[in-house]
């Protein structure tokens, strides 16, 4: 990679840090903002009064809130997230642990989707009125217009009914094809677009009429033409699937980072928040510069751009 | 108009005028609660009975088991159907109503639900993806056909919203607004939240496709000619056409799951109005699923809307083709395919 | 030649994944002993949430209770189906004549999990941690007796003297609550002053140590605890053998309720974590014909979604509607709501109508002579009328003397699905007497938020017990407690009546006399049933599922409902589907 290509990375990491670090922050006002507070469960559970301002004074809630702010800037520097209130442990250690989850999920579906999605939408842009495209084009809207929580229902019905599948937690495989499904119909409709707008271009044309065989037009030359325009979505379908499915990994009972956020904004877990606000942050901002990266090797008169 | 375009028109046609027309083609109000109808099935419309044809009508559903749901019609009750009675296309006499699609959990009609509701769910859908589409591409094309620090701000912009985990804002929001909000304090709310998160997705791609347009030769030489930014911003947004159709399939169904999550941070349409998000969460729940699958009607309408803005969509791809080429010619589908 | 190989070649595939698949995690379990309650085999529970502790006078939610009912004992357990006190740690007791102290001889031979014996020097560590301001133990307030704690004295190394500040009502039961905790292992955190972070959910198994019938043996966090047999288990059965019964408990922590049942119904599970919902029984009691599961009725539950309106004089709704404070209000709504409605469409039928807070679910403690009002919504709306609430434009719903709407907002927690759902027909039942309700949800911080400030017009809300004992819960009808729903924490007594109830709730709480303790209570619900602060529907029938092949359970309306007696628990064969 040129030298021009290392500044870009530089200037765009440090903007991402910057960035994240804001974004965290935001979402660490914006959740001691809101009413409640991380005390509830306790007051629930008909607490004393003695014991929630206990509570309250170890979480930090008697402080004003820029001062949390600034705990946890400083903390930051250190690497050190802060303590969940809910859990009782450094935030740092947790994100982790249900993020590498969240990883190893994202990256099998991820890798799913993009086995099943890319061939069959370069098939169904290639021939849009063959056979192939009549059964897998309803099948590919459908599981696009399909709400998560209704498709992941319906897989672990599936799963439960006939017992092919384990349902327990942990388990990969539903989970995996929960996500993997939809994403593979967005991809493949994605594709079968640009594959279509690929192969009516005249140079493809040009290429016929040079005797390139079809075979090879589709999938060598167009292929890699359109695939340009949908490895663009790939920075944002990493960010989104790295930061967690709360209706999958609820209902597939995977102790994942997309269930944490959930239980920590309704816990009102301050720390928490702010430590998944900047780990969904950080992936989506790598996902765009990765994103950028890919667009710009693929494609040198963006390169000038940057 | 190719024949799938006319198609997802059509589809979309028809939703819309049901929507709109709700309160004439509703059998029945969608807030009444019919006692003893819980997850009661759809009515059958019959026309003939023991005795020969006769004017459309149902039989009493009967409540066998209260537990195991079980309905039973009974041939002894027929239950006439009326026309245009009270402002209603077709309804019966309330105490055995007529249930298109069966009934939810309280009893209520899930048909007149479902098309009240799709005036909720379409609306605040289609306001939020007119919403987002406008301001993305504005700020997209904006962004990409200037250049430069403008561009800049405008992306980093962009990237803050994008990556704001829109749970917390909604938290917030809600701590501050009104407790009571009416269904339009709440429609133009959502529409105006869903424009704000979605606009940078668009305005992503619209930054991109503008940029690349910016150095074609066509490009140069309008600024050539004298050109100003604006001018010339209109003549490089075409080109994100095929973009923006793709944009809008992908959009409305997100948009749509959307508002049955953000109506579960508790921004949601107030009971008792029905919106396709909440119905569906009312049918998230697997005996629901297995044993009363006609409470998933609002998903079989989401997938009837995003297949007729898919048709439509793939309408425009053939004619903006061209463009998307190293150099731009004024060809025809038709040529292009020789 | 060709397809011959093919079709070996798949045979061949198919005879490998068959003997894969047969190999994989369907194995059968331990052998079964032939004798009385089968020895051996591993029991798959699903529970909701997941510990934030390891410690329970730190956090007293479900999944700390629960695992330690599991992992440590008390000195005595309440019966959750007889109510009598059992003999746990504590072998017998007696009483002083004045009642206020008790001497409790503990048993002999009892050991804690890594084999260090058990003496009273472990009882008195754990009140003293219970008590210490650092470690702040929700626990604690409900140990005291009239914020006083109990003054404990260690008479040898097998006895101990537990003296009340007062007398008082429920006695010893109290001590069904606190488990006992090794003070070999926690003594240096207690006076280090880091108790509060000992025996977090990161502690190796290994470091923990209990004198309950299981052990901790792994925790993958988010995912699943594996508890096995603690050997040095004291109890034995009636024939002598040693508890627990079973080789393993493995808790799968699943948060959703479709889920749950769903793998309970494919016997990949034995028990839920919570009663079964009403939509599920018709399916739940098909497999139970199928042999598959037991469906046992528990009871009626003893925590009835209640619905209460804001009467803390100065609200500022009722500023601008004096009639929302105004008694005639709730009675009418009692009227105007048609119980069995709510009975039939939000429990399918598996419910009881209630009036009062006490369920027939309290045992002793219920009133079933309490006046019961009856659907009327003639009588409804004569008694909205008297406070002004008619229908003056003709539009059928009500407005007060200035011409404004008769609205209102309920406020109630998103995600119940049974109490946003009875709040609609609620909604709807209100309507048809000319009252406009709007129907809030939000999530549970929020409403609190708003029930601590004040800002609410009316909450459906539920409040749950760890004991049917009344005195266990004064923060609910002392007119000072916390959860006096319609006024809390009062200076004093805003009303004659708010009066009554706290005098006769310190009678009840400093008798020791059961009948005059029931008279007094059911003088309470008279008060309050005449009064009505607070409205109750419906009380819902409480079905517990499990797999047919668990035996020995007695399931009980409070937590955990099972596993409470864990230690006489048997299966009796492996479990059918995957797991």
């Amino acid at each position: 990679m040129s030298g021009q290509l290392w500044t870009f990375l530089i200037r765009r990491s440090v903007g991402a840090i910057f960035f994240v670090a804001i974004v965290s922050i935001a979402a660490l006002v914006l959740v001691r903002l809101a009413p409640g507070d991380a005390t509830t469960e306790l007051a629930l559970a008909h607490a004393d009064r003695a014991t929630i301002e206990a509570a309250r004074a170890r979480f930090g809630l008697d402080r004003p809130v820029l001062a949390q702010v600034g705990e946890w800037l400083i903390g930051l520097g250190r690497l050190d997230l802060g303590q969940s209130s809910l859990y009782s442990r450094p935030v740092a250690d947790l994100v982790l642990e249900r993020g590498l989850r969240t990883a190893y999920l994202g990256a099998l579906a991820l890798f799913v989707a993009t086995a099943i999605g890319l061939p069959l939408g370069v098939v169904t842009g290639s021939r849009p009125h063959g056979v192939a495209a009549a059964i897998v084009t309803p099948i590919s809207i459908a599981l696009v217009a399909c709400p998560p929580i209704v498709g992941v229902l319906a897989l672990l019905l599936l799963a439960a009914t006939t017992g092919w599948l384990s349902t327990a937690p942990g388990a990969v495989l539903v989970p995996t094809l929960a996500l993997s499904l939809p994403l593979a119909a967005t991809l493949e409709r994605l594709q079968s677009q640009a594959t279509a707008e690929t192969l009516a271009a005249p140079d493809v044309a040009a290429a016929a009429a040079r005797g390139v065989p079809p075979a090879r037009l589709v999938w060598i030359h167009a292929a890699r033409q359109s695939l340009r325009p949908v490895l663009g979505v790939y920075g944002i379908v990493i960010g989104t699937l790295f930061s967690g499915s709360l209706a999958v990994e609820t209902i597939t009972a995977w102790p994942g980072i997309g269930r944490l956020m959930y239980d920590a904004l309704v816990g009102r877990d301050l720390f928490l928040v702010a430590g998944c606000a900047l780990v969904g942050a950080v992936l989506i901002a790598l996902g765009n510069v990765i994103a950028d990266l890919i667009r710009a090797v693929a494609d040198p008169r963006i390169r000038e751009q940057l | 108009m190719t024949t799938p375009g006319r198609v997802g028109l059509g589809i979309l046609g028809l939703l819309a005028a049901m929507a709109l027309l709700a309160p004439v083609i509703a059998p029945n109000d969608p807030s009444d609660q019919f006692s003893d109808r819980a997850y009661a099935p759809p009515s059958r419309i019959r026309i003939r009975d023991a005795a020969g044809f006769r004017a459309p009508f149902i039989y009493k559903h009967v409540l066998e088991d209260r537990v195991l749901r079980l309905y039973r019609e009974d041939p002894a009750s027929p239950v006439a159907l009326r026309w245009f009675a009270g402002g209603r296309l077709v309804s019966t006499a309330s105490e055995s109503p007529l249930l298109l699609f069966g009934a939810d959990a309280l009893g209520r009609d899930l048909f007149s639900r479902l098309v009240f509701g799709a005036r909720l769910s379409l609306g605040v859908v289609l306001l939020g993806t007119i919403g987002a589409i406008v301001l993305g591409t504005l700020i997209g094309g904006m962004a990409g056909g200037l250049g430069g620090s403008v561009e800049a701000v405008l992306m980093r912009v962009a990237d803050f919203v994008l990556v704001l985990p829109g749970a917390y804002l909604i938290l917030a929001l809600r701590g501050v607004l009104p407790q009571v909000m009416s269904a339009s304090e709440v429609f133009g709310l959502m529409a105006a939240l869903f424009a704000v998160a979605a606009w940078p997705h668009v305005a992503r791609g619209v930054r991109a496709i503008v940029a690349v347009e910016r150095v074609r030769d066509y490009a140069e030489a309008a600024r050539a000619a004298g050109a100003g930014p604006i001018r010339l911003v209109r003549h490089l947004l075409p080109a994100a056409r095929g973009f923006l159709a793709v944009e809008i399939v992908l959009l409305v169904p997100a948009l749509l799951i959307a508002e049955a999550t953000v109506s579960y941070l508790g921004l949601g349409f107030p009971e008792p109005d029905a919106s396709w998000g909440t119905m569906l969460q009312d049918a998230s729940n697997v005996r629901v699923m297995a044993e009363a699958p006609w409470m998933l009607a609002p998903a079989a309408a989401l997938f009837l809307v995003v297949l007729g803005v898919q048709l439509l969509g793939s309408t425009r791809a053939s004619a903006t083709v061209l463009r998307l080429g190293d150099t731009r010619f004024p060809l025809t589908a038709a040529t292009a395919r020789r | 030649m060709k397809s011959t190989r093919l079709i070996g070649f798949v045979l061949a595939v198919a005879a490998i994944s068959g003997a894969v698949y047969l190999a994989g995690p369907n194995r059968p379990d331990n052998k079964i002993a032939l004798h009385g309650p089968n020895t051996g085999g591993r029991l798959v529970a699903l529970y909701s949430s997941e510990p934030k502790s390891f410690n329970r006078l730190v956090s007293p939610l479900g999944a700390e209770e629960l695992i330690a009912r599991l992992t440590h004992a008390t000195l005595i357990r309440v019966n959750r189906v007889s109510g009598e006190i059992e003999p746990r740690l504590a072998r017998e007791w007696s009483s002083s004549p004045d009642g206020l102290t008790w001497t409790f001889k503990l048993r002999d031979g009892v050991t804690f999990s890594d084999g260090v014996p058990f003496t009273s020097a472990d009882v008195l560590f754990t009140f003293a941690a219970l008590y210490d301001k650092r470690v702040a133990s929700p626990t604690a307030a409900g140990l005291t007796v009239n914020d006083q704690p109990l003054k404990l004295r260690a008479v040898d190394e097998r006895t101990v003297s537990i003296t009340f500040p007062a007398v008082y009502g429920p006695g010893i039961s109290m001590l069904d609550t606190l488990p006992i905790l090794p003070k070999h292992k926690l003594q240096p955190a207690l006076d280090a002053g880091t108790f509060r972070n000992a025996w977090g959910v990161t502690t190796p198994p290994a470091d923990l140590a209990g004198l309950g019938p299981f052990v901790l043996k792994k925790y993958a966090p988010g995912e699943r605890l594996l508890f096995e047999r603690n050997r040095k288990f004291w109890l034995r059965d009636e024939a002598g053998r040693p508890l627990p019964y079973l080789d393993e408990i493995q808790i799968d922590i699943v948060p959703e309720t479709n889920s749950e049942v769903l793998r309970l119904e494919s016997r990949s599970a034995d028990l839920i974590s919570d009663k079964v919902r009403p939509e599920d029984l018709a399916a739940l009691r098909k497999k139970e014909s199928d042999g598959d599961i037991r469906l046992v009725d528990a009871g009626i539950s003893t925590d009835p979604d209640v619905l209460w309106f804001n009467l803390a004089p100065g609200a500022p709704a009722a500023k601008t509607r004096p009639w929302l404070q105004q008694e005639a209000l709730r009675h009418a709504i009692s009227y105007a709501v048609n119980r069995q409605v709510i009975v039939d469409t939000v429990y399918l039928g598996a419910a009881v109508p209630i009036f009062g807070p006490i369920t027939p679910g309290y045992g002793e403690w219920y009133l079933p002579d309490l006046p019961r009002t009856t659907y009327d919504s003639a009588t409804a709306r004569t008694l909205l009328g008297s406070i002004g609430l008619t229908d003056r434009d003709g539009d059928g719903m009500l407005e007060d003397a200035s011409g404004k709407p008769a609205r209102f907002s309920i406020l109630t927690d998103k995600g119940h699905t049974l109490r946003e759902r009875t709040a609609a027909v609620i909604q709807q039942q209100l309507k048809a007497v000319g009252l406009g309700v709007d129907v809030i949800g939000t999530d549970p911080p929020t409403l609190f938020s708003r029930y601590q400030q004040g800002n609410y017009d009316a909450i459906l809300f539920y409040v749950t017990v760890d004991s049917t004992d009344p005195a266990r819960t004064p923060e609910i009808w002392m007119s000072s407690g916390a959860f006096h729903f319609w006024n809390p924490l009062q200076k004093t007594p805003a009303t004659a009546w708010e009066a009554s109830i706290d005098s006769l709730m310190q009678r009840h709480a400093t008798t020791l006399d059961g009948v005059e303790r029931r008279r007094l209570f059911a003088e309470v619900q008279r008060l309050l049933s005449a009064h009505l602060p607070f409205l109750h529907f419906t009380a819902p029938k409480v079905t517990i599922a499990m797999s047919a092949r668990l035996k020995g359970a007695t399931p009980a309306v409070l937590d955990p409902p099972v596993l409470w007696n864990a230690e006489v628990l048997s299966v009796s064969g492996p479990l059918g589907g995957r797991q």
